[in-house]
């Protein structure tokens, strides 16, 4: 029998499944479709605003305690947030896909930040008294605002606004959905020194199809890859570090970063302060697009990889359609198919299956809100009409978005009582009470710190 | 969650959030600009055609009623090969591959069809011709110069893998073999499909000696075609008839309770959704009942071993101290079914067996897709992840233990076709390779190990 099914693979199903299983339990993870994180921007945010602050948190350890009583970082604590995405970080790097702080200052003469996490995995008591832990620091957003981002994709790194390098925005023409006027424009209005450029795709390639994942597989070809270099190369001047989307590749978008980068040292050493062409001194960098997101997808394919070396099945395609609880205890959940149900059966159950977004908590038009998969208690606005502020950019969010579960500190949803619904079920991401992820910046924090968390409160009890 | 609706396929369309993740993940769109991709072709291009409504003024099927103009789907929904896909990631619940069915189907409706579609569409009757005299059919179909005609007239691609009609069908195994079948009390009803019938009878003698194995009496009554290659092409008026046809030739083993059991994916996912969801016979009691009786075979085995039913007596498939590596690709059209990849659950029993479970999305061929000499190179494209998945754990076999792969495993019939094709490696069902651990089968002459 499985020791744990884990409903949901976006970033907290996934993450939860690979914390439980490197702990040697049987896992397995079913999902309606595939996850949310193909519309992450890649980067792990933790805590970029205070429910009520209006400026940007400087470092989220310090800001914790200014958190809600029933935030789910309260219950976890900075060591306990710490150590998941320490284990995130060996995870990632160990799947190719390095992941560094944003502010720090990597200095990349001596070793690459694939490095980084894996010296921090050897000394974890050394990490929680680092000065540099919980420092965010402020990336270009998709339209050039400053985006609070605690844990970056490398390739996203030299983003940083912190940095004084003019920057220069590049576009590919008849690429949808990317404004590198609009990027450079909002820059300079926050006194930045900006410009925008543009490079035609026709010399790259005869489709059609601009979609960013297009692009990002047509770059992960060798031939297109040093065509591309050359056309960027071309467009920049020196000491500019340049913005480009994020398709620089699916498979294989580091050999085109270095590629690129390389190419800009070989022109003007003084380009760069990196050698190798990754971190916050690289030339180049990417920009997160609209989904379909490159960097989600491969966070995405990450994760999973890591998951099928553990044995990790994830099985896409299933909705659950009903369960079955004796006492306080789950027997089995079912899912439909295209005739009868089908019956899962498993020691423990972890509901990650989002917010409202995500489909874990469905809002009807009549004002209902409804946990999907069990029916849990929800802690939610009364009526419709608190749903919504009359803002939609609201700087406190709207209350609808803090719908959710509430949990005790072992991650299992509570009735109105205060006691756990069932004994064997947890729940963790999106779907929790008492955080508003989007407004917060926390989405992925959250997703890794309690994924993290109820796995191993499940490993616990079992 | 949504209420149901009495139409799911053309009221889906209003759970898209527009969210991309079936456009990232449709294996067509990747290779080719004719298949704008699945958010196109399917619920933004349907809001502008007014039949995906399911109530009319006039009282009119979904399928049947005139268009206004200028509502004629876009000519580029025929690049949908109809994989699914989409729809087993779609977070919302769309219902992508079956709303472009639907806009074929008013294609064709409204401008006819190909005689080569018309042709694709009926492997029944193509099956029972050549199987008169299937070496001279053999002969005529697969000569060179035929294919060459073939293509040129018809428009059936010269390379794709068609089919070789086996030298008796099933019906005569089992009529041949008939005092050496199992009778009893316990009995389920086996559904070969048409490629079992004519062209691959040893994958259903395979299943019958697994479930006379286990203690069952297999029961193979007439049947017909199930229809999909119709519903793929558009012809929903011939898929109802043998849809309806099959319906009263099996409703009286479903009424007596028993379970109608499968080897081809695609078979038994007609007959559980595809028939009823596609012609609207979601409230027909037969066609209700059948669905709900159909069962894929490892569908129905994996409960055979979760009610601790299965016999332990399987054995290793070959002599060698050497792991036999096995690399299998759960077809989409049984993904589709919803049921997890059931056969790796049972093929994990088998002692000595290094499955390789590949996550490649398609094969390409999706049942006549690849067969048509326009959309045969997009096939190729497609599969070529699965193939290349193929090929490094060959690699990796040759590293590890000096022996290299011998077999691939893949539960539908076109999908191993286009899988030894692109491989050039023999494939098998999973059904063949359990019915050889049991020691029933052999494996690499494809008949039974008694030599009956």
């Amino acid at each position: 029998m499985l020791d744990l099914l884990v409903i949901g693979a976006g970033l907290t199903g996934l993450f939860a499944a690979y914390t439980a299983a490197r702990a040697g339990l049987r896992v397995r993870v079913i999902a309606h479709g595939a996850g949310a994180t193909h519309w992450h921007a890649g980067t792990i945010d933790l805590l970029g605003y205070l429910p009520n602050g209006q400026d940007a948190v400087a470092n989220w350890t310090q800001a914790l305690p200014e958190l809600p009583p029933a935030h789910p970082y309260r219950l976890l604590g900075v060591d306990a947030i710490a150590q998941a995405l320490d284990e995130f970080q060996h995870l990632a790097a160990a799947a190719g896909l390095p992941y560094v702080r944003a502010a720090g200052a990597t200095d990349l003469n001596t070793s690459g930040p694939q490095a980084e996490p894996i010296s921090q995995r050897d000394a974890p008591a050394e990490q929680f008294h680092d000065p540099d832990l919980g420092q965010n620091a402020a990336l270009v957003s998709p339209v050039g605002a400053a985006r609070p981002v605690y844990l970056a994709p490398a390739a996203q790194q030299a983003g940083n606004l912190e940095d004084d390098r003019p920057l220069l925005i590049v576009g590919l023409d008849g690429m949808p959905d990317f404004y590198p006027a609009l990027i450079a424009e909002n820059l300079q209005r926050q006194g930045r020194l900006a410009r925008s450029a543009s490079l035609p795709l026709n010399q790259l390639t005869k489709r059609r199809d601009h979609s960013p994942l297009q692009l990002a597989r047509l770059l992960d070809r060798p031939a297109a890859q040093a065509h591309f270099t050359e056309m960027v190369v071309d467009v920049a001047a020196a000491g500019e570090r340049v913005g480009l989307p994020a398709v620089l590749g699916l498979n294989d978008h580091t050999r085109l970063l270095k590629k690129i980068h390389q190419a800009f040292v070989s022109r003007d050493p003084n380009t760069a302060r990196s050698q190798d062409g990754q971190g916050s001194g690289a030339a180049v960098f990417e920009l997160p697009t609209l989904p379909p997101s490159v960097p989600g997808l491969r966070l995405d394919t990450a994760l999973r990889a890591r998951l099928d070396r553990l044995g990790v099945r994830v099985e896409i395609g299933m909705e659950v359609c009903g369960f079955h609880a004796a006492g306080r205890r789950i027997e089995w959940i079912e899912t439909e198919t295209g005739s009868r149900p089908l019956r899962h059966t498993a020691r423990n159950y972890l509901l990650a299956t989002g917010g409202i977004l995500g489909g874990g908590i469905y809002a009807d038009r009549c004002g209902h809100v409804k946990e999907t998969v069990f029916d849990l208690p929800l802690t939610a606005p009364q009526t419709r009409t608190q749903w919504l502020r009359p803002l939609f950019l609201d700087r406190r969010g709207h209350p609808i978005f803090q719908a959710g579960v509430s949990v005790d500190h072992r991650f299992r949803p509570l009735d109105q009582s205060g006691g756990p619904v069932y004994d064997n079920l947890w729940a963790a991401g999106a779907i929790l009470a008492h955080t508003d992820p989007i407004r917060e910046r926390s989405r992925e924090g959250i997703a890794i710190s309690t994924g993290c968390a109820a796995a191993n409160a499940v490993v616990r009890g079992l | 969650m949504p209420p149901a609706s009495l139409n799911s396929v053309g009221l889906s369309l209003n759970d898209c959030i527009k969210c991309n993740i079936c456009t990232s993940y449709c294996p067509v769109s990747q290779v080719t600009d004719s298949f704008p991709g699945p958010k196109y072709a399917a619920p933004q291009s349907e809001r502008f055609r007014d039949f995906g409504h399911p109530f009319y003024a006039d009282g009119a099927g979904p399928i049947s009623r005139t268009l206004a103009a200028g509502q004629m789907p876009d000519a580029s929904v025929d690049y949908c090969s109809g994989c699914r896909v989409c729809n087993e990631v779609c977070p919302t619940g769309v219902r992508i591959a079956e709303i472009n069915a639907r806009a074929r189907a008013r294609i064709v409706a409204a401008r006819g069809i190909s005689l080569r579609n018309r042709l694709l569409g009926r492997n029944e009757l193509l099956g029972r011709i050549g199987s008169i005299a299937p070496g001279l059919a053999n002969f005529l179909l697969h000569n060179p110069l035929s294919r060459r005609l073939a293509a040129a007239l018809f428009g059936v691609a010269e390379k794709a893998p068609l089919p070789r009609w086996h030298h008796h069908t099933l019906n005569r195994w089992l009529a041949r073999t008939r005092a050496q079948r199992l009778r009893g009390e316990r009995k389920v009803v086996y559904f070969h499909g048409c490629a079992t019938q004519y062209y691959e009878p040893f994958v259903g003698i395979a299943a019958v000696l697994v479930l006379e194995h286990l203690g069952y009496e297999v029961i193979v009554p007439p049947q017909n075609c199930c229809g999909l290659p119709m519903l793929s092409n558009g012809e929903f008026g011939a898929a109802e008839s043998y849809h309806r046809r099959n319906v009263s030739r099996l409703i009286e083993f479903v009424n007596a309770g028993y379970p109608i059991i499968g080897t081809s994916t695609s078979c038994t996912l007609t007959l559980k959704e595809e028939a009823p969801e596609l012609l609207d016979l979601e409230n027909d009691a037969g066609t209700r009942a059948l669905k709900l009786a159909t069962w894929d075979i490892f569908e129905w085995l994996r409960e055979r071993l979760d009610q601790g039913q299965l016999p332990s007596d399987l054995r290793p498939l070959h002599q060698s101290d050497q792991p036999f590596i096995l690399p299998y690709h759960a077809p989409c059209q049984l993904r589709a079914h919803r049921i997890g990849k059931p056969a790796l659950d049972l093929l994990a029993r088998i002692p000595g067996l290094d499955l390789r479970e590949s996550h490649a999305r398609c094969c390409g061929i999706a049942g006549t897709y690849g067969y048509k000499t326009e959309k045969y190179q997009i096939a190729m494209d497609v599969g070529a992840e699965l193939f290349d998945f193929v090929a490094a754990q060959s690699t990796e076999s040759n590293q590890d233990t000096e022996g290299s792969l011998s077999f691939t495993a893949c539960d539908s019939e076109t999908c191993r076709w286009q899988l030894e094709h692109g491989t050039g490696l023999p494939s098998r069902h999973p059904i063949e390779l359990l019915a050889a651990a049991y020691g029933l089968y052999d494996l690499h002459a494809r008949r039974p190990a008694d030599g009956n």
